[in-house]
């Protein structure tokens, strides 16, 4: 029988899934990712969290509830920092603690740090004590690194070139870039474990779709492209995803094929705050394209999110179909 | 002679304007919603109908507000729209070259910001009631004074009283507080109307830039105290169009005239006010999302459905009205 592996389909999941699939499917263990999220996984993970910690971190808790009688380990890496000198929000730390805390009867919980703040400090430390766990053989475990860091090459690839993780990959290609329906182009700046759950998002990305846009989020840029606008800030930020966010927004507000951004912040979200505070100074004081602040909470509305959207979409038309007219004049 | 419906479905208020085809309103009406849209609205469509001359022809219907989708789907509307979308159209109408445009409904508010004739930057409030119509309501009812002496009473103010007015229940007490000291009620009611206009700014307003013309409307621009302190906050002029309370339906109506330049009208005429529409909803239990699905039925026939994440109820029907 196959040693099952449980991967809450929250948090990171959106940045690493494919290199975690690629490593335990060379060691012949089976991931078991948790269900898509719903109103029902998201209620059990708000009744067993406390109400400080934000709503990512109780949606993750809902999905490690739902996987933990249907595997033999849950996976929740400590994840600590993902590159040098650089960390990410404190909340992934103490993740796995959380868990242990407030979840009674769980199966063995990994929870291996993953940490790339040191120059020494790289991956393999990280698959290899994780490898040890379900294999003896040296050679298979870096065989199967080796194959994870290419998966995650290609991802991140595809990511670039226009793709969107998961199962909203196959809805861009019946309305996304390829489709030719959509006259505008907007990017959607928020974490990954926001704007690409579809249930947390309201749905947002299938909504633009439908409505004749298209999407590009952090994800389509390489990393360079987004340090390098990152750099541009005053200060370092050490905090990975915020970086990304931010380098993004600069990016795209300088693109002229960007009609619009939308920043979506989870409410409760320290570094969301600062993240939007920082866009929104930008938008103002040097750009003219159009901003939209969307703050998601477990309390939030979908129809002021919907009148939002349109009224945000409206306005972007709007102003490109004069921005057309006076480039004809 | 052709006119143009618009309707606003609010929570709060329901409100139709007829719209002549040169854009001038023939009559408008304003009805309270009281939790019952379709009533409201069919209400609403049987006084439009005997307050209008016979030979008017409605040549277009544009539906808004949170009820839009239900009232587009009962009257057959060729365009649906946003709120925020349709105050814009409306008060630039009305006064063109609009920068501003402060909106005070009874449970929620807006800020809309206009350069060059197009929506530049928006905002909303629809949690906080300290920065609604419904925090004057309360706070005149709790010192016996009706909301239409309000506003006359507020302007004969000397100094207005300071209130804490950051959320609606300090602002209670500290109103309770300085009424016990001794100060009078107008100085009061005018302390009211300055610290709605504080939070309204402060929420509603963050970080936005008002310029002039500056254009005040929804219900709550009716109160004359309200005018003066954001006249006084904001050191400019602010601007009431006549039309004020209903601006969102008389957007409605200039943006059914423009859907309706090139194709016939689909309403359903005023027989719509006789039919049998029913709002139904359900919990639907395929999966653990558990959608609160919502059902409009017109003599138990279902003619439209919503709420369902998936497309699972929507998707059958035929005549479909989908919320985008
Ligand atoms: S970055 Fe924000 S949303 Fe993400 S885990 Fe930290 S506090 Fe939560
Ligand atoms: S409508 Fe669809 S998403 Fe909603 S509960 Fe039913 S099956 Fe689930």
């Amino acid at each position: 029988m196959t040693v099952k592996v449980g991967i809450p389909r929250a948090l990171l999941y959106y940045y690493f899934y494919p290199q975690w699939l690629s490593f335990f499917q060379h060691l012949d263990v089976e991931p078991v990712v948790s269900h898509r999220t719903t109103r029902g996984l998201l209620e059990k993970g708000l009744r067993s969290t406390v109400d400080e910690a934000c709503l990512p971190v109780k949606l993750a808790v809902g999905h490690v509830l739902d996987l933990k009688d249907r595997v033999d380990y849950l996976f929740l890496p400590r994840l600590v920092s993902m590159a040098r000198r650089e960390y990410i929000c404190p909340k992934f730390l103490g993740f796995p603690d959380m868990v242990r805390n407030t979840i009674d009867h769980l199966p063995p919980v990994i929870d291996i740090n993953l940490d790339l703040y040191h120059k020494r400090s790289n991956a393999y430390n990280f698959f290899q004590t994780l490898g040890k766990m379900f294999t003896k053989n040296p050679a298979r475990i870096y065989l199967a690194y080796r194959a994870s860091c290419q998966a995650h090459g290609n991802y991140c690839k595809e990511l670039e070139s226009g793709a969107l993780p998961g199962e909203l990959k196959t809805l861009a290609n019946s309305n996304g870039k390829n489709g030719g329906m959509a006259d505008i182009t907007i990017a959607v700046i928020g974490h990954p474990y926001n704007i690409y759950d579809r249930f947390i998002s309201m749905d947002m990305i299938k909504r633009l779709f439908e409505s004749g846009v298209n999407v590009v989020t952090a994800d389509h840029l390489a990393d360079s492209v987004i340090r390098q606008e990152a750099g541009k800030l005053p200060k370092q930020l050490f905090w990975t995803l915020n970086q990304r966010m931010i380098g993004a927004a600069y990016h795209y507000f300088n693109d002229p094929e960007i009609h619009g951004l939308i920043h979506v912040a989870s409410f409760g979200c320290g570094p969301d705050s600062m993240t939007g505070e920082l866009i929104e100074r930008f938008a103002r004081s040097r750009s003219t394209k159009p901003l939209l602040v969307l703050t998601l909470d477990e309390h939030t509305g979908e129809a002021g999110i919907v009148t939002r959207l349109e009224a945000f979409l409206d306005m972007v038309r709007w102003r490109r179909n004069l921005a057309d007219v006076a480039a004809t004049l | 002679m052709y006119g143009y419906l618009g309707i606003d479905v609010g929570s709060v208020s329901t409100n139709l304007v007829m719209m002549g085809e040169d854009g001038a309103v023939k009559h408008s009406i304003y009805l309270r919603t009281r939790g019952k849209p379709i009533e409201a609205v069919q209400a609403g469509l049987k006084m439009m109908k005997s307050a209008l001359p016979s030979k008017i022809q409605v040549a277009g219907v544009g539906t808004t507000g949170s009820g839009r989708h239900l009232a587009g789907v009962i009257t057959g509307a060729d365009i649906i729209k946003n709120e925020i979308t349709t105050h814009a159209i409306a008060a630039s109408n009305v006064v063109p070259g609009v920068q501003t445009i402060l909106e005070i409904g009874g449970q929620d508010s807006k800020i809309i910001i206009l350069r060059n004739g197009v929506v530049a930057d928006f905002a909303m409030n629809t949690v906080c009631a300290a920065g609604t119509g419904s925090f004057l309501d309360q706070q005149a009812f709790r010192l016996n004074i009706g909301i239409e002496e309000f506003g006359p009473l507020a302007l004969q103010a000397r100094v207005p009283v300071r209130i804490a007015g950051r959320c609606a229940v300090f602002a209670e007490s500290d109103m309770i507080h300085k009424q016990q000291m001794g100060y009078n009620v107008e100085d009061i009611l005018a302390g009211l109307c300055e610290a709605l206009v504080r939070n309204y700014l402060n929420n509603v307003g963050k970080g936005k830039e008002i310029l002039g013309p500056v254009v005040f409307q929804g219900g709550v621009a009716a109160n004359a105290g309200m005018k003066r302190a954001f006249e006084k906050a904001l050191e400019t002029e602010v601007i009431i169009p006549p039309y004020f309370n209903v601006m969102g339906a008389l957007g409605a109506a200039l943006l059914a005239r423009e859907a309706t330049s090139r194709k016939k009208t689909d309403f359903y005429g005023f027989e719509v006010a006789e039919k049998d529409f029913k709002a139904g909803g359900f919990a639907c239990d395929g999966c653990p999302n558990i959608c609160e699905v919502v059902e409009i039925t017109e003599s138990d026939r279902v003619i439209a459905r919503w709420g369902d994440r998936c497309g699972r109820w929507s998707d059958v029907l035929e005549q479909k009205e989908k919320i985008s």
